[in-house]
């Protein structure tokens, strides 16, 4: 097989593109690849697909301010054009932050994922942060391969911080093994916290940044 | 101008947020010119609607034209409006807010044009529904000069009387010539200031070839319930309305930079039109009558479009429309073309439906060189006697011919596509339905093991014929619901045996009531918006068709369904429908519907000319 060349991108993704699903957002990226021009690589099969992997799959209605995208890529550009070229064929909502060249390694980028930063914004997040505090376990329902089963999602919670009434940041477990998406810790909020249902509908999430293992190049401005 | 705000917990609280939120690729933003400015040089704000889902919408083709097509101008601005789902319809009206278009998010009643695009009868109460939501008064009579126009155009309009109350204009035929005209009078009449009137700018639009103004006719009925006279009531209106045509599709409009969608939509790929109109003169096939005569584009054309969209969308498949794809005159040079250009760039051509009698090993071939495509054939009628009937000129030796290049082929099966309630039809035309599927069956039996698949599989579908204005069944009457049930209990009873078919049909009371509103006239109105009244919408989705509602209503109306449905008509009855001229005339309807039912087929246009009227626009097939 000829040499492929890796770049990681980091992108952001806000309205109107948060309403997309997972799925969609790779089709969106597929095509604007395509009409992008860039050079890359297709997967062998009867059903050949570009060549490209998301570190974490991005739910509903989630905005992102740096998640990253790994593509193969059958020549050797220049990372910066690849974000260039890309940031002018991506629709509405969309932006590629940064691209680094990555070596070609075993683990895949999921595996790298470590952790995830969100913030929420919604009326009286603080009050029921404060309320929860000192609830232990924390203990949610959450739908996983195609049953309700019960979760404590305190050991994955590993920061909260108030940013005023009605904000907060927060750092969680990521990725493939142990992972805390926004919309369970909301639930947690509702369930132990008081925070009104009505609220937590209308909350804005923003994934600020995902850690990845810090053997891995990412975590390095080029 | 205002803006809707959809709330977060709305958006999160639907079925495929994505569908309402726009900021597709290639979609088009502008700015709208401050009120000042427009009173020097108008400004057109379009709505382009859709009555189904986003999904169905963007599938569209005349949308992908007009849209691009409108937005040309610097002082228009064309944005989309589609159905909202019933959920979101549900929780906007909880909510208080508008129906909204996807561009700019602004309510439907802000607009200054809203055309909508009519692919279906069963699409009439998502139309009210969408001007409700949109906060638009539903009767023409009750809007004024602060409101929307509402056009319509499409295959449906061909006999709009059904919705003659709620559409202001209607514009018959292929839009791209008249829309602009439509256009351009609507800025003129813009500029003409305070002392403008609705009527004002009607009247004028009703000069343009091919618009018509519904309420500028008054209908008159007999005793009888049929029509005495359709005429117009105002000086200077033209008694018929003649549909309007494009000619040269290679000159013609057709958009490179298309709408990309962020979600899946049914027909998610490039679109190439390769033609308009169909040769055949199938009898029940109310598009092969009304899109008349044939025009083709070149492949050449066609060609460096596909590449082109390639470019700008991102596309990695290249999809054929046209009614019979495989009637196209060069499709070879056309195929061979498109799969030398797109198979380096990894993209794909998927092939249409193909016709069984010019169907090749070698279209198959190359189309199983980039991904194996599913097959389908459309036989329609079980015997030859009711194939002749409709005028579908396919023997079952051409199936068996072609099942077999299949099998041999590689492929595992077909869709298979017939009718039920066609007109002359008896049990035995049913029974011929079973027979040429366990015909197949039996072929494939017959091959030797190493040349055929692994295992069968034929999806066989049925539908109900439905009779449609301007097709020579335009004078039959509708087979009844309860004997379309028991022709599809005997079908699926005969094939309960055949382990490879697959039967699926189509919901016979559905069919009713599509064929009482595409027959329809003008007293169905009431009928149509008692059923939105009461809850109906999105029709010709399964799950929330209402049949009793609408037998309700028909009944409070005081109409009885099947004068519309069940009846068969004299020759000189006037229809709902004689004020449109299609080019084809009624005498060669008329001749046909008597051929039909002696059984007596009719050659294609190509090889011979049976002179249908199309020849007067003086152009396309009719003159090659």
């Amino acid at each position: 097989m000829s040499e492929t060349f890796i770049v990681r991108l980091r992108f952001s993704r806000q309205e109107p593109a948060i309403w997309l699903a997972h799925l969609d957002m790779m089709r969106t990226f597929e095509r604007s690849i395509r009409r992008a021009g860039l050079p890359i690589c297709w997967s062998q099969g009867y059903n050949p697909r570009p060549q490209m992997t998301f570190a974490l799959p991005i739910s509903v209605g989630l905005a992102t301010a740096g998640d990253y995208l790994d593509m193969s890529l059958a020549e050797d550009l220049d990372p910066y054009e690849v974000m260039d070229r890309l940031n002018h064929s991506l629709p509405t909502g969309f932006a590629i932050l940064d691209a680094i060249r990555v070596a070609p390694a075993k683990a895949s980028l999921m595996s790298l994922v470590r952790a995830a930063e969100y913030r929420l914004e919604t009326p009286g997040l603080a009050e029921a942060v404060a309320r929860i505090a000192n609830t232990q376990p924390l203990v949610v329902e959450k739908f996983s391969k195609g049953k309700m089963v019960e979760v404590d999602i305190r050991p994955l919670i590993e920061k909260i911080q108030l940013k005023g009434p009605d904000c907060l940041e927060m750092r969680v477990k990521a990725g493939s093994s142990a992972n805390l998406r926004p919309d369970l810790f909301l639930k947690a909020l509702e369930t132990y916290g008081d925070l009104p249902a009505a609220a937590a509908a209308d909350c804005a999430a923003t994934r600020l940044a995902l850690i990845l293992d810090s053997a891995s190049p990412a975590s390095d401005s080029q | 101008m205002s803006t809707v705000n959809l709330p977060r917990h709305l958006l999160a609280s639907v079925e495929k947020p994505a569908r309402y939120t726009g900021g597709e690729w290639n979609s088009i933003v502008k700015t709208v010119p401050e009120a000042a400015e427009q009173a020097l040089r108008p400004f057109l704000r379009y709505a382009f609607c859709f009555p189904d889902t986003y999904e169905i919408g963007m599938s569209n083709l005349a949308l992908r034209i007009l849209y691009h097509l409108l937005n040309e101008r610097p002082d228009v601005w064309c944005e989309r409006v589609f159905a909202p789902w019933t959920d979101m319809a549900d929780r906007m009206r909880s909510e208080g807010l508008p129906l909204f278009s996807l561009e700019s998010r602004t309510p439907l009643h802000e607009f200054d044009l809203l055309g909508f695009t009519l692919q279906y009868e069963l699409a009439f109460t998502t139309v009210l529904e969408m001007l409700d939501l949109g906060r638009v008064p539903l009767y023409t009579a009750d809007r004024t000069l602060a409101d929307p126009f509402v056009m319509a155009g499409g295959p449906v309009v061909y006999n709009i009387e059904p919705m003659a109350d709620f559409f202001d204009l209607v514009i018959i035929g292929e839009g791209e010539e008249v829309l602009a005209e439509v256009v351009e009078c609507y800025l003129h009449w813009k500029a003409s200031g305070e002392t403008r009137t609705r009527e004002g700018f009607l009247q004028a639009a009703a000069q343009i070839e091919g618009v018509y103004v519904p309420s500028f006719y008054t209908v008159t009925y007999q005793s009888d319930g049929t029509i005495q006279t359709i005429e117009p009531n105002r000086s200077g209106i033209p008694a018929t309305i003649r549909k309007r045509i494009v000619f040269d599709l290679d000159q013609a409009y057709f958009p490179t930079r298309s709408i990309v969608p962020n979600t899946e939509i049914v027909h998610d790929r490039i679109f190439l039109e390769l033609f308009r109109g169909c040769t055949r003169g199938c009898r029940f096939c109310q598009a092969g009558m009304i899109y008349r005569p044939v025009r083709e584009k070149k492949p050449s054309a066609l060609v460096s479009q596909a590449l082109e969209m390639e470019k700008t969308t991102g596309y990695d498949e290249v999809g054929m429309l046209s009614l019979s794809t495989s009637d196209y005159s060069a499709l070879s040079e056309l195929t061979d073309g498109l799969l030398c250009e797109l198979t380096p760039h990894h993209t794909s051509l998927s092939l249409p439906s193909l016709r069984l009698d010019n169907f090749s090993l070698e279209l198959m071939e190359k189309a199983s060189s980039t991904r194996k495509g599913g097959l389908t054939f459309a036989p329609e009628a079980g015997t030859q006697r009711l194939r002749d009937v409709i005028n579908k000129n396919i023997t079952e030796e051409d199936l068996l011919k072609a099942m077999e290049l299949a099998l041999r082929g590689g492929w595992s099966g077909a869709k298979l596509y017939f009718m039920l309630g066609l007109p002359t039809e008896t049990i035995e035309d049913v029974e011929g339905i079973a027979h040429l599927a366990q015909a197949i069956e039996k072929l494939y039996q017959s091959l030797p093991r190493f040349e055929r698949p692994k295992r069968l599989e034929l999806s066989l579908s049925t539908a109900m014929f439905i009779p449609k204005p301007f097709t020579p069944f335009q004078w039959s009457p509708q087979a009844d619901t309860e004997t379309m049930k028991s022709h599809q209990m005997h079908l699926k009873d005969l094939l309960r045996h055949s382990r490879s078919v697959r039967y699926k049909w189509h919901e016979p009371k559905q069919s009713y009531i599509e064929g009482v509103l595409a027959r329809g006239d003008r007293r169905l109105g009431v009928v149509i918006e008692a059923a939105y009244r009461g809850g109906a919408r999105f029709d010709a989705w399964d799950e929330q068709f209402k049949i009793d509602l609408w037998l309700d209503c028909l009944k409070q109306a005081g109409l009885d369904p099947n004068f519309y449905a069940r009846r068969e008509r004299t020759r000189q009855e006037i229809f709902p429908w004689s004020h449109i001229d299609c080019g084809v005339t009624e005498d060669f309807l008329w001749s046909e519907y008597q051929r039909a039912m002696a059984a007596q087929t009719t050659p294609e246009c190509r090889e011979q000319c049976s002179a249908c009227g199309a020849q007067c626009f003086g152009g396309g097939v009719c003159y090659e």
